[in-house]
């Protein structure tokens, strides 16, 4: 058992470091930013919303002050059934910017997949983009997202989260090195070697032709961003990463709140894995390399009880007697070695990534993550318990859950890294600077 | 009494292993992010804007000009100078170490070393084997052969690249390039880049249309195998897209009227017409005297043939070439090029737009040879 235990997780640590030392040697760029603002195609922005007044300001003015051509943009606010002020704010958006369409949702099944299937309907962009709504995109991101679809085989294309409550507590500073490595490290190395990024549901976006050829959102996935990744896969299309086009975001400042949010991704994450590994095996058009990437990156989550077992199996095998007959030595040196090679891996991905982003001064709190370690071990595997449970009785999932938002303090105040709210103004669509002029005026 | 001391000793060896994090923590805390730039916008002619508006505020705001003299003024700023001058010429082998603003026009003679910004509000001209920091013009701005530019340069009226220059960030004008022979530079943007030779007249077209092939095939239509198309490995994506499975080498004209992608090489025959975007994980070839209406995606090498005439972008994880006569331009939008590795531009190429590398933009001559019988210029 702990072998297997120990060729498993050893198998997902030689990943971490293929993937942490590709990054770091910068192999492979696949760079579209040098055609940014060439690619302009008529865009839809859905941002998908259920009580948000703490944010929604945030994210509107700062598509409004976004640089695209108003004339090609549509945002289109999913009002999911609020019943806080998000409404207000966002017909008051509405009446001013004719280019922001909002969809008051009233019925119908709940959840930002439900609420996307109708929203799409209602679409006119080739390009579907896609922000939850306490995010806030920086000016140049809506058109470093649509770069990528000058390759027609890319069906989907992924910017980079980066969380800006990093000093709230302890777990936002932790969760903001997990973003860096997920997405710095993890996504931009993926990318490069040729394997398709994974579509995060946010700061990213699809081709409204290649979600019409798999069938559209998946409305039953608690994941519809995995669930889109995998099918358009299946199908030839890629998803692109665009390390640059960042925004920034806000993690989950305490543990009961990560966990819901992390039951969340395990469920529908695993759920893809069950609907999509024998498809994948089978594909015609992915390599051998594709499909065990692929699969790698679907089972991702079972290493946590994977883990857990190997615990359990080494506590047992230290009450078992037969087992003292082994020479110390070489198992000592075995489980060393292994825990020297394999516990470093994920550290190495967050290293790389904190060199990679100049932020030194977080890279000191590695450390610490083993905290948020033991606390995903915890979480994924109860999450993974009840999904199992639930398939093997055919009962119902978990529903989908809404990250709370501590945006808004008491006094009202914005988040600081949003553009401030000032006279919006018709964005700069030419490629030359906006102000003409030399100095002999 | 012991195992309290040892306690003791263990919870401080313990703590030691995270007593860094734990003040990197404290220094954190309460803290925002402030890491992005979330007013940044991606300009062409970044460089050359920026160094303008600076030097504006620079000269609005900085205090009275010393040691001046007739004509000429100096402003302090930190560890550099500025000189404010009117219409200055400069001999041969003059080496200036501050910034130089001229406020009229500005011609150095040979050999001349710039280790500073140069700003010219008239017209330009730099003496050949010169080497210059950076260079903005608000008029024309010539440089002669071999110039070195070490980082960028920006002209509002003509910009020309003279033989053998090299400019080792980006050219930008507003007007348009000129870029003669053996110039480089990492990436050209104007309303119009041209190089030696150029000559507008028109292209006949001499293919046989019968020969044809159409991908994919229309409504009610066979699909027809041959000349390097076999249907079989044709699929569709779904979306309008479709997939051809290994190399498809069409040595006929090929009407291509949907987005494809394929797994390998891609090569179509002379006076083709691609409407659909192509991407293509091995090289892209297309033949002389086609047109391109969709992009091309290329993994590895690109490569416009003769008279090649592209109204969309082009991107190649290799090299790029664009032959003799290739024509770039499109209506609202400008086209661009871009190659990871070297992008070549023949003799008598006109691009509206931008070419960009990540190794280097060169110009090169073209043969004389690739005219005829090549090429079927009426």
């Amino acid at each position: 058992m702990i072998v297997l235990c120990m060729l498993v997780l050893g198998a997902y640590a030689a990943r971490h470091y293929h993937l942490g030392f590709s990054r770091m040697r910068l192999e492979h760029p696949q760079e579209s930013n040098e055609l940014v603002g060439f690619v302009v195609p008529r865009v839809t922005v859905f941002i998908p919303m259920h009580n948000e007044e703490k944010v929604a300001r945030d994210i509107l003015q700062a598509l409004v002050d976004c640089d695209y051509d108003w004339e090609l943009l549509e945002v289109i606010p999913v009002n999911d059934r609020s019943t806080d002020g998000t409404r207000a704010i966002v017909d008051e958006f509405a009446a001013r910017y004719p280019f922001i369409k909002p969809y008051h949702r009233t019925k119908g099944a709940g959840g930002k997949p439900a609420a996307l299937v109708e929203a799409t309907e209602l679409a006119t962009g080739e390009i579907y983009l896609m922000f939850d709504a306490d995010y806030v995109p920086g000016r140049a991101v809506l058109k470093m997202l649509t770069a990528p679809f000058v390759d027609p085989e890319i069906g989907a294309v992924m910017g980079r989260v980066v969380p800006h409550n990093i000093g709230d507590s302890l777990l936002s500073g932790l969760l903001s090195l997990e973003r860096s490595a997920g997405y710095q490290s993890v996504q931009q190395a993926r990318f490069n070697l040729g394997f398709t990024a994974q579509f995060g549901g946010t700061v990213g976006g699809v081709r409204a032709a290649a979600l019409r050829a798999v069938g559209g959102w998946n409305p039953e996935s608690l994941t519809e961003d995995t669930d889109l990744t995998f099918a358009l896969l299946l199908n030839g299309w890629r998803t692109a990463y665009v390390n640059r086009a960042e925004c920034y975001e806000e993690v989950p400042q305490d543990w009961g709140v990560r966990r819901r949010q992390l039951s969340r991704w395990v469920t529908g994450h695993t759920e893809c894995l069950h609907n999509y590994w024998p498809d994948l095996l089978e594909a015609r058009f992915l390599s051998g390399r594709e499909k065990v990437d692929a699969i790698f990156l679907l089972a991702m989550y079972l290493t946590a009880p994977v883990i857990v077992i190997g615990w359990i199996a080494s506590l047992l095998l230290f009450f078992i007697p037969q087992a003292h007959a082994i020479p110390v030595l070489p198992v000592a040196m075995l489980i060393i070695g292994y825990l020297l090679f394999s516990n470093q891996a994920t550290f190495l991905e967050i290293g790389v990534a904190t060199l990679l982003d100049g932020t030194r001064l977080r890279a000191l709190l590695i450390p610490l993550s083993i905290l948020n370690f033991f606390a995903n071990t915890g979480a994924i595997c109860n999450a993974l318990r009840k999904f199992y449970w639930n398939r093997f009785w055919g009962s119902g999932g978990d529903g989908w859950y809404k990250t709370h938002r501590t945006r808004l303090d008491s006094k009202g105040q914005s988040f600081a890294g949003a553009q401030p709210a000032g006279a919006a103004r018709q964005s700069v669509a030419g490629l030359y600077h906006a102000s003409n002029e030399g100095m002999g005026d | 009494m012991a195992f309290a001391i040892f306690s003791a000793v263990f919870l401080v060896i313990f703590y030691l292993h995270f007593a860094l994090a734990h003040r990197a923590w404290l220094t954190i805390r309460g803290k925002q992010s402030t890491e992005l730039d979330m007013g940044y916008v991606r300009q062409e002619d970044y460089f050359g804007q920026s160094f303008r508006q600076k030097l504006k505020h620079w000269l609005a705001t900085l205090p009275a000009a010393t040691n001046s003299t007739a004509g000429l003024r100096v402003y302090d700023h930190g560890q550099e100078r500025i000189f404010v001058a009117p219409s200055v010429q400069y001999p041969g082998g003059r080496v200036e170490k501050e910034v130089l603003v001229t406020e009229g026009a500005f011609a150095c003679g040979p050999n001349c070393d710039f280790r500073k910004e140069l700003m010219v509000k008239g017209d330009g001209q730099i003496g050949e084997g010169t080497a210059l920091q950076a260079i903005a013009a608000d008029g024309p701005l010539q440089l002669g052969e071999g110039v070195t530019v070490r980082r960028w340069a920006d002209a509002a009226g003509k910009l020309t690249i003279g033989a053998d220059t090299a400019i080792h960030s980006r050219a930008t004008s507003r007007t348009a390039i000129e870029f003669l022979p053996g110039a480089y530079a990492q990436s050209l943007f104007a309303p119009e880049i041209v190089t030696e030779g150029r000559n507008d007249e028109s292209i006949a077209l001499s293919a046989d249309r019968r020969s044809l092939v159409q991908i994919p095939h229309g409504a009610g239509e066979t699909p027809r195998a041959g000349d390097g198309f076999d249907p079989a490995k044709l699929f569709s994506m779904g979306g309008g897209t479709y997939l051809y499975e290994g190399n498809l080498d069409v040595t006929a004209p090929l009407h291509l009227r949907a987005p494809l992608v394929v797994h390998g090489h891609f090569s179509c025959g002379k006076e083709s017409l691609l409407e659909g975007d192509v991407k293509a994980h091995g090289n892209i070839t297309v033949g002389a005297a086609s047109v391109v209406k969709g992009n091309l995606v290329a993994d590895g090498n690109l490569v416009l043939k003769p008279d090649v005439y592209f109204q969309a972008l082009l991107r190649a994880g290799g090299e790029m070439r664009l032959s003799f006569g290739v024509r770039g331009l499109r209506e609202k939008l400008p086209v661009a090029a871009h190659a990871t590795r070297v992008l070549t531009l023949e003799s008598n190429v006109v691009i509206n737009g931008k070419v960009s590398s990540a190794n280097r933009v060169v110009a090169v001559s073209t043969p004389m040879a690739w005219l005829q019988p090549n090429r079927a210029r009426a």
